[in-house]
């Protein structure tokens, strides 16, 4: 499903990917996991085509359709989807009404027909069930005024309505209390399903208790340095990144 | 504008000859430069309040008065330098009375390295030579005529120069007494400033006064930063409480260069300041601080122009306005950025405090902008102090009259918190303080 | 008899989904009437004035209220303050009157051709198909050709008609008030305006009468080289409330086309007026040919204690945007608001704002202002709050924010307080940026393109002042919003 080769980009003239690879087969979750800096978030906002940052090396297919060329809304309307790590807010822009537009506008693109304001509406109330939302989030102007753990919901909340085929959560987890960790947790995990891909961007395992990934990828200096199953984010929380580092460098050998 | 019949008293008392010769008299170009700038300062006239830039600052009584064309006994009268003397400030000085430089005042021996200060008249009687092109120009604005007389009577003033990369850390005392004489002066001063690439200067400009007259005094300064220098301006304007005093500063900012500007306006019965910047290399910075702190009948009116013409420029501008009894405070907050000047950010803010029923401020930030990459703001309030915060005080104790006092002083003494000259700011705040009705 | 020279879709006033997709992504109201017009020759002189009057049937102390503004102006100069580039007018190659020239006596009579101008533009005079709860008043170049529900109105006691018809019917109301709060001499235009208006509405509600429908007037400039000079007085008294609605189109010509009208509105003890205009003059063409010169001096007067107006206006239309509705605040505790949204693309410019002059104790404004800059169009906010010395506990908020779009625009703040008594508080902040990055960024990953995020981010901007329009306005602004920054971006 998604194909990244040998991925080079900089941000600010400053090359922070430095060759990543990466395969992710539909179906499948995988965690991102790195210190500050690696480039996790730069990964995200690539795929998802954010202005700023310059892919200068290697490619990345979609379904077959090398995206790099696309502007981020024919991203979207292929199915990618970036929950970003700081939700922007949109002052006067009511929430539905941006959701309403999206949606149309996707399906608009992919040859779909528009949902009319009814149909629209018993999908939103389908969703907010499953994402236990109030719907007074609803009335509300996209994330203005929304607590820390609300924005990250309504990312949740609009990856459940738009139902892309491969959802990046970038740091879904940073700020959130336990309990909000646990419900945006719950929402993706009603949300996986074969057909649909995750690249989970995190910095600390615990997200990792509650969506559980089928690989882990530890991301340092812009590459893939090491790549497992879930226990791999098991000896990460127990030795830290500064064992990925001498890892890589070759100082020390695995622990045991 | 005005023929020889409409003229004012005050112009037709500018055209009167010199007290005596003005320095660089005779030089064949700047002769001509005085005449030209003396018959078109005659033709204008002082502006009426439909000039935009004097709509709240009234010259009408200004106009009816009388000024003699400076103070021929300047050099002789008697001043107690260590009057005038500020803490913190300990570095070379440069005296003027009524418009006259005063060696026996001055302290110029052993200048720091890098550091060039002299007198505009020495440098007139001596070699007015490299001047001639500083002297002659003259961009005309509207409203500008204080600065065509200056241009045709000032005779001395402040030369100074940085040199490339040098750091003059002592600061530089540029003082402007006013002294008692026959009858009400005019005086002019021209003061031109230039730190070289990558040097750094701290000066202090303070306006003062020997005892009570009613002079008017008028001073242009014109201050360049090359390329990445670094220049501290703390302006302090303690001036009679009957003089007139209407400044221009005009500052050229070159590529990332920084000048952060102090002022503290506490006397004169009409103070009028007009303080410009051009932002003309990349990324400069520029940041003013100031307060007026305005009683009786006194007219302060500050007018803030900022350019902004390349790229990544800031300017950040925080001022205060405090009027009482019969004052009227005016503030005019402008930021212009020009076509291209992207990555430009500004912000005016501006707030000011009336004390009584007698008294006005009038305020006008604005803000015309011609790039979009920017990011502008600017804010003004006038109003009382913080109710809340007035009500905090007095919960813990303390009197209301006092608590009043406590929070009027820590209004206008936010503008001194970034004053890098501790025992400087100690001292200004704590002048502030005392101008502060009890 | 009549035929349409262009056959592009009206705008609507209604909320209606249909009409409002196949909306014309242009200037939609910019086609001409067919119709015969009497009216007079281009000039201006005092013979014109009696000339107009007598037209009218006007009595006496009228003519001498035109010619004695007519001298003044004389005597006065075009203001150049404004940030606006503006060629100087020729006062004598202006038509001061052009109107249909069959007089209808009821609706029945109204040229076909006109009623269907105004259908075209969603604004249906026939009763039966008006909009539910809105009396319009229709002026068509120099004259009101119709009232509608002037029946239901009456009934309850509300005086809606037409300047003239308010000049033979109620002069002494209008004798009282006209000129009372925009004296003859208040400024060039007003003076022009003064001598020369030819029509508009007047609008009297009694004492405690809350007028039970919207009242609205329609606006539409069609001939030639004509002036439309209009003339709008609103008397609410003691404990009434009205809400008017004002509308505004012009064909698309290449010649600049002068609107110079004047507004007053005088509220009494606790009246309240609302007012809100929706001005979409022509704006000219993409390389700043013809388009409206609207200059325009609306200002109300808070007479009485406790009384309250407020100015709501999008301005979207004309080539040139002169105007600042304005709130004298004398009563006690009396409320003025500005709300105002100002869109400018190509080369339009408008110079709007407010004045707020708080003069009883305890007044309150608040001035909202967005402005919306694209093209290489200039568009400022000029204001001016002045607290007088009697104003005690007088309170002023006021938030200007523009929007960049395209580096060729200007986006210039003027506002200008003027505070004499110690007791009161003046708020103003403002800002000026772009649509920032992150919020494009954000809408386009949600998959929306680029144009419409910019005008669901616009709409969002605006949002605060199109609360205070009326649900079918609100509609028509953001449509017409739209319209107007068709092909900013990219």
């Amino acid at each position: 499903m998604l194909k990244i080769e040998n991925l080079h980009a900089r941000v600010a003239g400053k090359e922070i990917l430095k060759g990543l690879t990466l395969a992710v087969n539909a179906g499948e979750v995988h965690a991102i996991m790195g210190p500050n800096g690696a480039g996790k978030s730069t990964l995200g906002n690539v795929l998802a085509g954010r202005p700023g940052y310059e892919v200068t090396a290697g490619s990345v297919e979609f379904n077959g359709v090398n995206i790099l060329e696309l502007p981020p809304e024919e991203r979207a309307a292929a199915g990618v989807f970036l929950a970003l790590q700081y939700p922007v807010e949109i002052p006067g822009v009511n929430n539905t009404y941006f959701l309403r537009t999206a949606l149309n506008a996707q399906r608009k693109a992919r040859g779909e027909n528009e949902l009319d304001s009814m149909a629209f509406l018993k999908t939103v109330r389908e969703k907010l069930k499953i994402m236990q939302i109030s719907d007074d989030l609803l009335k509300r102007a996209v994330n203005e005024g929304f607590s820390g753990g609300e924005k990250k919901r309504n990312e949740i909340f609009q990856m459940a309505l738009l139902e892309p085929k491969l959802a990046i959560l970038d740091e879904t987890d940073s700020g959130l209390d336990i309990d909000a960790l646990k419900q945006v947790s719950q929402g993706v995990n009603a949300l996986r399903s074969p057909e649909r891909s995750f690249l989970v961007i995190t910095h600390y395992q615990r997200l990792l208790d509650y969506i559980t990934p089928d690989f882990v990828h530890v991301l340092a200096d812009g590459k893939i340095v090491e790549s497992g199953d879930r226990t791999l984010a098991l000896k990460l929380e127990e030795h830290g990144y500064a064992w990925v580092k001498e890892h890589e460098a070759g100082v020390v050998g695995e622990p045991a | 504008m005005s023929s020889a019949a409409t003229r004012s008293p005050f112009v037709e008392s500018q055209l009167a000859a010199p007290a005596s010769p003005l320095p660089g008299a005779g030089v064949p170009w700047l002769d001509a430069a005085r005449r030209e700038h003396l018959a078109a300062f005659a033709e204008a006239g002082l502006p009426t309040k439909h000039v935009e830039a004097w709509k709240y600052t009234a010259l009408r009584a200004l106009a009816q008065r009388k000024f003699s064309t400076g103070d021929a006994q300047a050099a002789a009268r008697a001043i107690d330098a260590s009057a005038f003397a500020l803490p913190g400030v300990d570095g070379p000085v440069l005296a003027f009375v009524n418009g006259v430089f005063r060696a026996d005042l001055s302290q110029l021996a052993q200048l720091p390295d890098g550091l060039e200060l002299r007198p505009m008249s020495q440098a007139l009687r001596e070699d007015p030579e490299p001047l001639r092109f500083t002297l002659s120009r003259y961009e005309p604005e509207k409203g500008d005529v204080f600065v065509r007389l200056n241009a045709a009577l000032a005779g001395d003033g402040v030369l100074l120069k940085v040199v490339a990369g040098a750091k003059v850390a002592a600061p530089v005392h540029l003082l402007f007494i006013g002294a008692p004489a026959e009858g009400d002066v005019a005086w002019h001063l021209r003061h031109v400033i230039e730190l070289g690439e990558g040097s750094e200067l701290s000066l202090v400009e303070h306006h003062a006064a020997s005892g009570d007259q009613r002079h008017l005094g008028t001073t242009c300064t014109d201050i360049v930063l090359r390329e990445g220098a670094v220049l501290h301006h703390a302006a302090f304007q303690d001036a009679a409480p009957g003089a007139a005093l209407i400044r221009r500063t005009k500052l050229h900012l070159g590529a990332r260069s920084h000048a952060t500007v102090h002022v503290v306006e506490l006397g004169a019965a009409l103070a009028r300041h007009d303080l410009q910047a051009e932002l003309v290399g990349n990324e400069a910075r520029f940041d003013t601080r100031g307060v007026f702190l305005l009683h009786a009948k006194q007219h302060g009116d500050t007018q803030l122009a900022i350019r902004q013409q390349a790229l990544n420029t800031t300017t950040d501008s925080v001022w205060r306005g405090v009027a009482d009894e019969r004052a009227r405070g005016v503030f005019r907050g402008a930021v212009l950025v020009e076509p291209g000047a992207d990555g430009s950010d500004c912000n005016v803010q501006n707030k000011n405090l009336l004390l009584s029923e007698q008294a006005e401020i009038d305020t006008k930030p604005e803000l015309v902008i011609y790039a979009d990459e920017v990011k502008a703001v600017h804010g003004a309030t006038v109003g009382q102090l913080d109710e809340r915060a007035l009500f905090y005080l007095q919960s813990r104790g303390i009197p209301q009259a006092q608590a009043r006092g406590v929070l009027t002083a820590a209004f206008c003494r936010t503008v001194l918190d970034d004053l890098p000259n501790a025992e400087l700011r100690a001292y200004l705040g704590d002048r502030l303080v005392a101008q502060l009705p009890a | 008899m009549s035929s349409e020279t262009n056959d592009s879709t009206a705008t609507v006033l209604r909320d209606n989904a249909e009409v409002a997709e196949v909306l014309g992504r242009q200037y939609s109201a910019g086609f001409i009437t067919q119709i015969e017009t009497t009216g007079l020759p281009p000039g201006l002189n005092e013979e014109t004035i009696r000339q107009l009057s007598a037209i009218k049937h006007e009595p006496e102390w009228m003519t001498e209220w035109r010619l004695s503004a007519y001298r003044h102006w004389l005597t006065m100069e075009e203001p150049k303050w404004a940030h606006l580039k503006l060629e100087p007018q020729d006062y004598q190659k202006i038509s001061y009157y052009s109107a249909p020239k069959k007089k209808p006596k009821s609706l029945d009579e109204v040229d076909p051709a006109i009623l269907d101008t105004y259908d075209k533009l969603g604004v249906p005079l026939h009763e039966r198909a008006a909009l539910a709860g809105v009396a319009v008043d229709a002026v068509f170049d120099s004259v009101s050709v119709v009232t509608t529900f002037r029946k239901q109105l009456a009934d309850a006691g509300v005086l809606f008609c037409s300047m003239s018809s308010a000049i033979r019917d109620y002069p002494e109301l209008v004798q009282k008030y006209l000129g009372s709060v925009v004296p003859p001499g208040d400024n060039f235009y007003a003076a022009l305006n003064s001598a020369v208006f030819s029509d508009g509405s007047f609008v009297f509600i009694p004492k405690g009468v809350r007028c039970p429908m919207e009242l609205s007037t329609y606006f539409r400039i069609n001939a030639q080289n004509t002036g439309q000079f209009e003339r709008t007085l609103i008397v609410a008294e003691a404990g009434s409330h009205v809400s008017y609605l004002e509308g505004c189109t012009a064909p698309k010509r290449d010649e600049n086309q002068l609107h110079a009208a004047v507004v007053e509105l005088v509220a009494l003890e606790k009246a309240e007026i609302k007012y809100s205009t929706v001005q979409n003059w022509y704006p000219g063409d993409e390389n700043g040919k013809g388009g409206v010169y609207n200059i325009v001096t609306k200002r109300g007067e808070c007479r009485g204690d406790d009384s309250k107006i407020t100015w709501t206006q999008v301005e979207t239309g004309s080539a040139i945007t002169w105007k600042y509705p304005s709130v004298i605040l004398r009563g006690d505790r009396s409320v003025g608001e500005f709300h105002s949204v100002a869109v400018t693309h190509h080369y339009q410019q408008a110079d709007t704002g407010t004045k707020m002059v708080h003069i009883g104790k305890d007044t309150k404004s608040k001035i909202i202002s967005k402005g919306i800059s694209a093209g290489k169009s200039n568009n400022s906010y000029r204001g001016l709050v002045e607290v007088k010395k009697s104003a005690a506990g007088a309170r002023n908020y006021t938030s200007c924010d523009s929007l960049l779009i395209g580096k060729k625009c200007g986006a210039h703040t003027f506002p200008y307080m003027e505070v004499k008594n110690p007791t009161a508080v003046v708020e103003h902040e403002a800002t000026t940026s772009k649509i920032s990055d992150d919020q494009m960024f954000y809408c386009r990953s949600r998959g929306i393109r680029e144009e419409d995020a910019v005008s669901m981010i616009v709409d969002g901007f605006c949002k605060q002042v199109f609360r205070e329009l009326p649900m079918e306005f609100a509609v028509e602004a953001k449509k017409l919003m739209e319209v107007s920054l068709q092909g900013a971006i990219g």
